[in-house]
């Protein structure tokens, strides 16, 4: 939800309870003042009533007293409290009922006790609270539209330095540089938003870098020493004394330092690569690369007695050398390495995807972790990073690289 | 041939220089920038190895002086930075070739030899070792002046071997020259005695010397 819509909508709950609550307040008051004025009259006519009996020594009339209606009842009872009460009053003239509002009081005459109760219309004090509701009625609604268009064209004037900052934000990119287009903003909020995100734009930059330079470190700090080790052992071999026992130790030596200057190698690949920092881009023409590939792992194939099949077509893709004959190492030593003595290998390529299928293991691969760092079969002696930079590269050219496994064939899919 | 090591490493540094060492070469070597210009400023080299990071500046800056003076040693770069980027400009500086740390000896040692040999350029394109005889322009190989076929991964290796004669060459090693890094041979040391026992055969064929000590498990060795 948007904060406008959640600010209007805060507003018209907050106006329409105020508003309500706002009217029946007056609506009890006015109630209560009209009832009191009422009463005051009633109390009046009472005393007058009693006055007329007092000098008249006769129960006066109806006609004597305004519009009030008059009754005399007697009665027997000694003793009757003056009491106000609601009741009907019924007007002659205009031949109906109407709210009204009586008292009843004992008066006494020729020693006689008579009950007099007065009546007196309420329709006037009925007609102030019909026309407050209507006022209050009409200013609600006024209230809630002048509320709505303010809501509606203010707030995302007012918001919008906001929304500048955040589609800045949105196309931030490291490689192009710094957020320097921030507008600055008239509103203290935002002009401290922008700044505040200005200085983090910053700091992201500078770890950014450091980073980098720390990868940059590390690599030649990391392959140094390895270079001591590889040079050490082809130095140590040259001994004619070392004895035979030691030949496979040393062979395990190099097997391992290979291994670990390989995988150092890759980590730096996949971090360039996710940084985006390799673009060298070319158009190549992929059949005929994928057919130099074949060639070169001609060795490996014949080796183990590999069937090839190969449909290529011409496709033409624009990448980077350099990355396209790593990706396409990992996938071609893949699909040989795991693959069954006297197997299949199928390479199907056209205009739109490329697919790589291979025998091997009867289990599939785990399709979640498949491409995961580190992720490897149990029978893999490699880095466990290949199919990683195959999802790498493949992503950063906006390829989709899927795994299936069907009919004991292992496939590899890159949708172009 | 007369050698420049240019590497703050010493462990690295004195391997290199007692590996290239002896066979005609002499290796001085010095562990940064300033010295290194000290000392070419006086001598002359016939190659340089020369590694970029270095504590007091970058290795480039002895590409450039080399340039300034208008010397024309050859220089090999051999740096940690595996990126394509220092390649390239260590190329366009005017470095014959480049190596990335690690690497073999017998690795540094061929380059060297094909670096020198394409410096002395046409006038030395034959390489004679007693009854073979290799033309580097054809690539083809004579025994007993009589031709031997050989495939290309053979007629690679027995350059290589020549080049690091008398040395033991780790199986790791021949395994990352004929196939580079990429392609992971490191567990399939079979194509290596494949190859050489067919490169063997060849040679003896022809009634040649069988020049090559296998060392069980670990590597070969061409006796010179």
């Amino acid at each position: 939800m948007k904060l406008s819509a959640q600010y209007t909508k805060a507003s018209i709950i907050v106006t329409i309870i105020v508003l309500l609550f706002g009217g029946m307040v007056y609506f009890f008051a006015i109630n209560k003042l009209g009832r009191n004025q009422l009463d005051k009259d009633l109390t009046e006519e009472i005393t007058e009533v009693v006055d007329y009996i007092n000098q008249n020594g006769k129960l006066p009339k109806q006609v004597d007293f305004d519009e009030d209606q008059t009754v005399f009842i007697k009665t027997n009872q000694a003793d009757l409290p003056t009491r106000f009460f609601d009741t009907v009053y019924n007007d002659a003239k205009e031949r109906e009922n109407e709210a009204g509002r009586a008292v009843s009081a004992l008066v006494k005459l020729n020693g006689q006790n008579y009950q007099v109760i007065i009546t007196e219309s309420r329709e006037s004090t009925e007609n102030l609270i019909q026309i407050i509701a209507i006022i209050t009625v009409v200013l609600m609604v006024v209230l809630l539209f002048i509320l709505f268009i303010t809501n509606r064209f203010v707030f995302a004037g007012l918001w919008k330095p906001f929304y500048d900052t955040l589609s800045a934000m949105r196309e931030f990119n490291l490689s192009d540089g710094s957020l320097t287009k921030l507008k600055t903003s008239k509103i203290d909020e935002f002009s401290e938003l922008n700044q505040v995100v200005q200085s983090m734009s910053y700091r992201i930059k500078d770890d950014y870098q450091s980073l980098k330079d720390f990868t940059d470190n590390a690599s030649h700090e990391m392959l140094t020493p390895l270079a001591v080790i590889t040079a050490k052992l082809d130095t140590v071999i040259q001994n004619p004394a070392l004895p035979v026992e030691l030949f496979e130790q040393i062979d395990d030596i190099y097997v391992a330092t290979n291994k670990l200057s390989r995988l150092n190698q890759t980590l730096l690949l996949l971090t360039k690569i996710e940084n985006n920092l390799i673009e060298d881009k070319e158009s190549i023409d992929l059949d005929v690369f994928i057919a130099e590939k074949l060639k070169q792992f001609q060795e490996l194939i014949l080796a183990k007695n590999i069937t090839v099949v190969s449909s290529l077509y011409t496709k033409y893709v624009d990448a980077s050398k350099f990355l396209l004959d790593i990706l396409f190492n990992n996938l071609m030593s893949n699909a040989i390495r795991h693959n069954n003595e006297y197997g299949e290998l199928i390479i199907t390529l056209d205009k739109t995807n490329l697919i790589f299928q291979n025998r091997g293991s009867e289990i599939p691969l785990n399709l979640e972790t498949v491409f995961e760092r580190f992720k490897k079969g149990s029978k893999s002696d490699g880095t466990g990073l290949g199919l990683s930079l195959v999802e790498n590269i493949c992503r950063m050219y906006g390829w989709k690289i899927e795994y299936h496994f069907t009919a004991s064939l292992h496939s590899f899919k890159i949708t172009f | 041939m007369k050698l420049l090591i240019i590497e703050d490493e010493k462990g690295l540094r004195d391997n290199i220089s007692s590996y290239l060492n002896g066979d005609g070469n002499i290796c001085e070597q010095c562990g940064n920038l300033t010295t290194a210009i000290d000392k070419l400023a006086v001598y002359d080299y016939d190659c340089i190895l020369l590694d970029i990071g270095l504590p007091d500046g970058e290795g480039f800056e002895v590409l450039n002086y080399l340039k300034a003076k208008m010397k024309n040693e050859s220089v090999i770069i051999i740096s940690a930075k595996n990126s394509l980027d220092d390649k390239v400009k260590g190329l366009e500086f005017g470095a014959d070739d480049y190596l990335t740390k690690p690497f073999h000896l017998a690795e540094l040692k061929a380059r060297i030899v094909a670096v020198f040999r394409r410096k002395m350029g046409a006038t030395n394109s034959k390489l004679i070792f007693n009854e073979i005889e290799i033309d580097l322009q054809a690539k083809t190989v004579l025994v007993n002046h009589s031709p031997v076929i050989l495939t290309r991964k053979e007629y690679e290796m027995l350059l290589y071997f020549i080049a690091n004669k008398g040395k033991v060459i780790s199986r790791s090693a021949i395994a990352e020259h004929l196939w580079g890094d990429e392609m992971d041979m490191h567990n399939n040391f079979d194509f290596i005695y494949t190859h050489i026992k067919n490169l063997r055969k060849k040679l003896t064929d022809a009634k040649g010397v069988d020049y090559f000590k296998s060392l069980y498990g670990m590597g070969y060795r061409f006796e010179a």
